[in-house]
């Protein structure tokens, strides 16, 4: 995948770089909207990261302009959280955005969510390992033996199951299990996910659901 | 005119002189006509006297002949030229003629001898340049030389020049009157603003530094006293909110100590000596908590300087309060059982609210209630319409909470226990955003605590029609 990120605060954009290098993307740093919307024009990015505080040539005019030729999904970045920006943003034609300060695992997701092409298919029945889930008639089984889940354990084993390798950060599963669109103070996602552990992971050898220091929860064959 | 608009004294002085000037002069023209009509009177009358001495006069048959011989000593006797006066018998040429001013004769139907002369047989003309003429003829016996018809007649230039002095007289005085009066009206109405004036320039003086400062009703007129008095309610209102605020940026300041402290402190120890890469990444996640700890608060101070309720009003819907009540319990189930609370959730209508500011509200109160709830007790999350629109409660068994906190819990930063070890759970703002959340809604939140069991309550506004 193809990223452009355009940040010109030196230390954002080092980190931006190194994180999404990392995770094996393939990544451009523009360090000024002039050059960003340049690099924007001339090559061909799967998707594109756009601070908006920058000098000279800021995020919504180099949005504005890119927009006349180009339909690259954007994803901006804002330190201002008042629902004017967001909207002007949105109208500019952008397709998502994050509001400084935010966690690393979240602005993958939402790339990743961006480049995701054309609608999912809902699968049916998910294999992980020897965890398999018929998600219709919501029947889990690991190794043969039956398991019995609330609806939201499902609704978060679902979630793990549908972003294997992925890190999921706790407000994310927050806002896709519960509806919960704002970081509350309270643990119930650590909670949720150990009570799921308890239920699917602790009876078996291999186990799914592993923490991730600081961010949340990845679901992964591999350790 | 835009000094018109705006000043009140030179407005006022205005309509003063123009009040001044309409009234004197309406005054004067009054006077006037009176004034003419009596001097038409008086001229009249006059010329009416002419005709009776003639009548007198030319009954003497020596006149007579003094009239033929000697007609100059008449023509001077009349002495001016605005004077007429002919004389003449009938079916002849006039015996006399005087008319120095060479004025047009009028032709007119004689009073008849033995006819009395009244004012109403005076005939007036537009006369010459404007100046009135006025005119009686009347026929006299003079005995032998018949019935002479005589015309006496007189321009009324005097009449005239005075009459055009008197007017010039009126406007003129009307005018000073006005010019006076605008003079004195600005001279009093300035007079009249200086305590205006006054408390501008108090008010001019107050700032942050001594917003305790009131403004001086001491000598004020009458009419000020409710403005000034509204003037330092305003103050009043202000300085608390300014304490209220330079408190909240106090606390919040300190509240980030703690978090800024762990950070600094447990970083520059780890900096000391080479650890193990397990030991560095211990460190980091560390620092990841304090941070997500760091921005959840500033989230939270965010949303509590929030001032604009308008975008949250826009997004209100009709919520099913069962459905919200059992999500709530859903989401806490977890974080509940832990501590062997178990929660249940009750409640029908609708709440009509913005759903993510209820669901915060309720979620912060829920996350309240289990903290600080008994051991294997009871969680009852309910809501009941009423009159207002919906009772949401959340009740927990648990210590009681002092009467004297109760109406200060919502306040930001404000804990009952003051030395309780602040959790990283806990900022210690999540009572007064549900505190604002109710106040964007329009609707009330309130705390009770008796007998060890605790309730709070929000009461949203059912929709009104046009919303």
């Amino acid at each position: 995948m193809n990223i452009l990120v355009v940040e010109d605060e030196p230390k954002a954009g080092n980190y931006l770089l190194n994180g999404l290098q990392e995770l094996g993307y393939c990544v451009t740093l523009a360090r000024d909207g002039a050059d960003g919307l340049h690099q924007a024009l001339e090559h061909d990015f799967d998707v594109i990261v756009l601070d908006v505080m920058m000098p000279k040539m800021d995020g919504w005019e180099v949005l504005r302009r890119l927009r006349k030729e180009a339909d690259t999904p954007v994803l901006f970045l804002t330190a201002r959280d008042d629902i004017a920006d967001r909207i002007k943003g949105l109208e500019l034609g952008a397709d998502d955005y994050l509001i400084k300060p935010f966690s690393f695992a979240e602005l993958v997701a939402r790339l990743r969510t961006l480049t995701r092409r054309g609608p999912t298919r809902e699968e049916e029945q998910l294999h992980v390992d020897d965890l398999q889930i018929d998600v219709l008639k919501r029947r889990i089984t690991r190794a043969g033996v039956r398991i019995t889940l609330t609806n939201k354990e499902f609704a978060l084993l679902h979630l793990f199951a549908t972003h294997q390798g992925e890190v999921l950060s706790r407000s994310m599963i927050a806002s896709r299990v519960w509806d919960m669109n704002f970081d509350s103070d309270t643990n119930v996602v650590d909670v949720a996910v150990r009570r799921l552990r308890l239920k699917i992971d602790d009876p078996f050898q291999l186990k799914l659901i592993h923490s991730v220091r600081g961010i949340g929860y990845r679901f992964d064959t591999q350790p | 005119m835009n000094g018109l608009r705006h000043s009140l004294t030179l407005r006022l002085a205005l309509v003063f002189a123009l009040l001044a000037f309409v009234s004197l002069t309406l005054l004067g023209v009054a006077l006037y006509r009176d004034l003419e009509r009596e001097l038409i009177h008086r001229d009249d009358a006059a010329l009416i006297t002419r005709i009776d001495q003639l009548r007198t006069f030319l009954n003497d048959s020596n006149t007579l002949e003094l009239i033929k011989s000697k007609p100059a000593l008449f023509q001077n006797m009349m002495g001016n030229r605005e004077a007429l006066l002919t004389i003449t018998p009938p079916g002849g040429k006039p015996l006399l003629v005087v008319n120095p001013g060479n004025l047009p004769l009028p032709s007119l139907a004689p009073v008849p001898m033995d006819h009395k002369l009244g004012l109403s047989d005076v005939q007036h003309y537009p006369g010459v340049d404007g100046v009135p003429f006025s005119a009686v003829a009347a026929n006299i016996d003079s005995g032998d030389m018949g019935a002479l018809q005589v015309v006496t007649g007189r321009l009324m230039t005097e009449r005239t020049a005075l009459l055009a002095s008197y007017r010039l007289n009126v406007y003129l005085f009307a005018s000073v009157a006005a010019v006076l009066l605008a003079l004195s009206g600005y001279w009093l109405v300035h007079r009249g603003l200086l305590p205006v004036r006054r408390l501008a320039r108090h008010a001019h003086g107050i700032d942050v530094g001594n917003l305790g400062e009131r403004l001086d009703s001491h000598g004020a007129p009458q009419e000020l006293l409710p403005m000034i008095d509204a003037f330092n309610a305003m103050l009043d209102r202000l300085g608390r909110g300014f304490a209220q605020l330079s408190q909240v940026s106090t606390d919040m300041a300190h509240e980030l100590r703690t978090p800024i402290n762990n950070l600094l402190g447990e970083t520059q120890v780890a900096l000391q000596q080479d650890r193990s890469l397990d030991a560095y990444q211990q460190l980091l996640a560390s620092n990841v908590e304090e941070l997500e700890r760091l921005a959840r608060m500033l989230d939270s101070m965010l949303f509590l300087a929030r001032t604009d309720p308008s975008s949250a009003l826009k997004q209100r819907q009709q919520l099913d309060a069962a459905d919200e009540m059992q999500r709530m319990a859903d989401y806490f189930e977890g974080p509940a059982a832990d501590v062997g609370i178990h929660i249940q959730a009750c409640g029908s209508g609708v709440i009509w609210a913005e759903p993510m500011l209820l669901r915060r509200a309720l979620a912060n109160l829920c996350a309240n209630a289990i903290k600080y709830g008994a051991p294997d007790s009871e969680l009852l999350i309910d809501a009941t319409p009423c009159a207002e629109g919906i009772r949401l409660s959340v009740r927990n068994h648990g210590p009681t909470i002092p009467a004297e906190h109760l109406p200060r819990l919502f306040e930001r930063f404000y804990r009952v226990d003051q030395s309780r070890e602040r959790s990283a759970n806990s900022n210690g703002l999540g009572l007064s955003i549900v505190a604002t959340i109710m106040q964007l809604h329009n609707g009330t939140c309130s705390a009770n605590s008796l007998d060890g069991l605790t309730s709070f309550e929000l009461v949203f506004p059912a929709r009104r029609q046009g919303e």
